[in-house]
């Protein structure tokens, strides 16, 4: 195949990868860099271009670390903005830096920190702190047939209102990883490793429909802020605008940059949407529940 | 060809030098230009550039992104700026206490062209000598308060230097560093802070230096912070502020009684031949020729030269380690007398930051 062919100059003059609204160029001579991408990436366009939104070098460091425990330095544009890590998380490193891109860099969205997945045209945002269950609702979204914006990116246009895709592997922690893999068939993940919280993760990769659909954007329809708590019913409360506003601009990466622009774009995704709170324990029960919240969005009243 | 890689210091140099030779940039030089300018702290600069020049148009979609984001993203840098001058307004409001903004955050509050889009780090302010009790309780009455610091830093700071140690807001976790002199105690230069403060102008709410004063103030710190990034945007501001304050005609011999008035006539000659040689500043010529009799003898000046050059025009490659090296040893010269020079550098060999 000929764009697997290309990840062979990816130790060399690297690998422009396009991933979403981003081209990102990234070298690395680390094998389980390699066999990171051939295997998560396998469905994203490729190519040899030395360009891109970001520049990412992920490289082994030298000397003596290079044969005890070894590890891996990462540069961003020219930068190292973190200290090393363990070699083995290499892969894993490859997505914190993306996140770590977007975060800091792509001003030319509104940057939210949330899951977003799409159903008939509505978009369903979800956002939550770590640990609020938000990776495994997107998760099980997608492998119940929802398409797969993003598991960490809210990227939202502040001239359209739309949101962007950004189709990546997905992040799962601790006891979620058995809980989807439980619920699929034919999953693929990434190695497991222990992150510097100490918890287990590990990427799965993402439906090669949703990679296919990347340039797609979707219209904001629904915000849950969603809290996951042992043997709880499915609580869904109404959450007021001003309030999804609010909360929104608090997970919002660029906000501060983006002044009027970023409180005008997220008042008028504030304004077209329905926010909601939910508490849940029960994935089977809550599925069709918000999958019914988008529904009734898309029907005309 | 060489890759997309680290940011480039040399084409960031080179446009500096001469605008017009963006049009000739490839996108990916465009592009570590914008890095290269970014830790350079001089992105607003380049953005600015960049929009005179319409690099954006015809230029590939990541690009007109990039150049985007980094609009966006000076943009940013100003308002936090100008959001934490108010914040400290606010901390001295009601107060009679005197303050003046110093350098970035001063070029912000003026409105001046290296303010446009401008990243700083810290925000400098300067107060009388007798007030920095009064100015350190205000502060931290509002937030601000000093990080640990090992009782070394802590002396360093307070009594070989010039200002209190950097106080850091609670929340914000921006940084305020109080000044009472425009230079370290221990330098063998001490230009007067008293009449910083009487000419010091209104910019708002806030004050800042006089025109001259604060060329005067820029040309103090150039090559002073031992760094390249540094070094290269004192340069940019050197330049900007002449040619802006040029435009009023008593402003150069101004700047010239103040030069001897504040006793910093060889920063003036450096501040001001450089930002000739290196962006061909207009400078009438009796100014030049009064400048240079400031000047340092030809063998130090020709060191210096060559020093700077390699310094700024090699993207960090080989041969310029020494020379960035040179240049810290001489900034921290400027600071301290010799001896207490060798023991501080010792110190920071043997224990770096």
């Amino acid at each position: 195949m000929s764009e697997r062919g290309s990840l062979a100059h990816l130790a060399t003059t690297g690998v422009q990868v396009s991933i979403g609204p981003f081209l990102v160029h990234v070298r690395s001579e680390l094998p389980l860099v390699h066999t990171y991408l051939e295997t998560l990436y396998a469905d994203f366009p490729l190519s040899s271009a030395e360009s891109g939104h970001f520049d990412i070098h992920l490289l082994a460091a030298r000397g003596l670390r290079r044969w005890i425990r070894p590890q891996a330095n990462l540069i961003v544009n020219g930068e190292r903005p973190f200290l090393p890590l363990p070699a083995d998380l290499a892969g894993a490193l490859f997505e914190w830096t993306i996140n770590y891109c977007v975060g800091r860099d792509a001003h030319q969205f509104v940057a939210m920190h949330a899951a977003v997945v799409e159903r008939n045209g509505q978009a369903l945002v979800i956002s939550g702190e770590s640990g609020a269950g938000k990776s495994t609702l997107c998760a099980a979204l997608v492998l119940a047939g929802w398409r797969l914006l993003s598991d960490e990116f809210a990227l939202l246009d502040p001239d359209t209102g739309m949101l962007s895709a950004l189709p990546r592997p997905v992040s799962l922690k601790n006891t979620s990883i058995e809980i989807i893999k439980n619920r699929g068939r034919d999953l693929i993940f990434g190695p497991e490793g222990i992150d510097i919280e100490d918890a287990r993760f590990v990427h799965m990769k993402p439906p090669a429909s949703s990679v296919r659909r990347a340039a797609e954007t979707a219209a904001p329809s629904v915000v849950i802020f969603p809290r996951w708590r042992s043997g709880t019913r499915t609580v869904l409360a109404p959450v007021r605008k001003a309030q999804v506003l609010l909360r929104l601009a608090d997970q919002s990466f660029n906000y501060n940059y983006l002044g009027v622009r970023g409180f005008e774009a997220i008042a008028g995704l504030a304004r077209r949407v329905e926010g909601y709170e939910l508490e849940y324990s029960d994935l089977d029960d809550v599925l069709p529940r918000i999958a019914g919240l988008c529904d009734a969005r898309a029907r005309p009243a | 060809m060489s890759s997309q890689g680290s940011p480039d210091y040399a084409t960031l140099a080179r446009v500096l030098r001469e605008p017009s030779q963006l049009d000739r940039l490839s996108p990916e030089e465009v592009s570590r230009l914008l890095d290269a300018a970014n830790v350079a702290r001089l992105l607003g600069w380049a953005v600015t550039q960049c929009r005179s020049a319409q690099v954006a148009k015809g230029a590939p979609a990541w690009l007109q992104d990039r150049l985007r984001a980094a609009d966006a993203q000076a943009a940013g840098y100003e308002r936090s700026i100008r959001w934490e001058i108010d914040r400290l307004a606010r901390a001295f409001y009601g107060t009679d206490q005197r303050w003046i903004l110093l350098k970035g955050a001063g070029y912000v509050a003026a409105g001046l062209s290296p303010g446009v889009g401008r990243r700083v780090a810290d925000i400098d302010i300067l107060v009388p000598r007798s007030d920095l009790t009064r100015v350190e309780g205000l502060l931290r009455e509002h937030g601000w308060d000093f990080p640990a610091l090992d009782p070394y830093d802590e002396r360093y700071y307070r009594e070989w230097m010039h200002e209190l140690p950097p106080m850091v807001h609670g929340e914000r976790k921006t940084i305020a560093d109080v000044h009472h002199a425009i230079l370290p105690g221990t330098s063998r230069l001490h230009p007067a802070s008293g009449r910083l403060f009487e000419r010091a102008v209104k910019a708002g709410e806030v004050f800042v230096l006089c025109p001259s004063h604060m060329v005067l103030h820029a040309a103090a710190h150039l090559f002073h912070d031992g760094e390249i990034a540094g070094a290269i945007r004192d340069l940019v501001d050197i330049d900007q502020l002449l040619r802006g304050f040029a435009r009023d005609d008593s402003f150069w011999q101004d700047l010239l009684r103040e030069a001897r008035t504040l006793d910093l006539t060889r920063p003036a000659y450096y501040a001001v031949s450089y930002a000739r040689r290196w962006f061909g500043t207009p400078v009438p010529d009796d100014v030049v020729r009064e400048l240079a009799s400031w000047g340092p003898p030809a063998l130090v000046d020709r060191l210096m030269d060559g020093l700077v050059r390699r310094s700024i025009a090699s993207s960090a490659g080989r041969g310029s380690s020494f020379a960035v090296f040179a240049l810290y040893v001489r900034s921290h010269w400027l600071r301290m007398p010799p001896l207490r020079l060798a023991i501080h550098l010792a110190r920071k060999t043997v224990r770096p930051r």
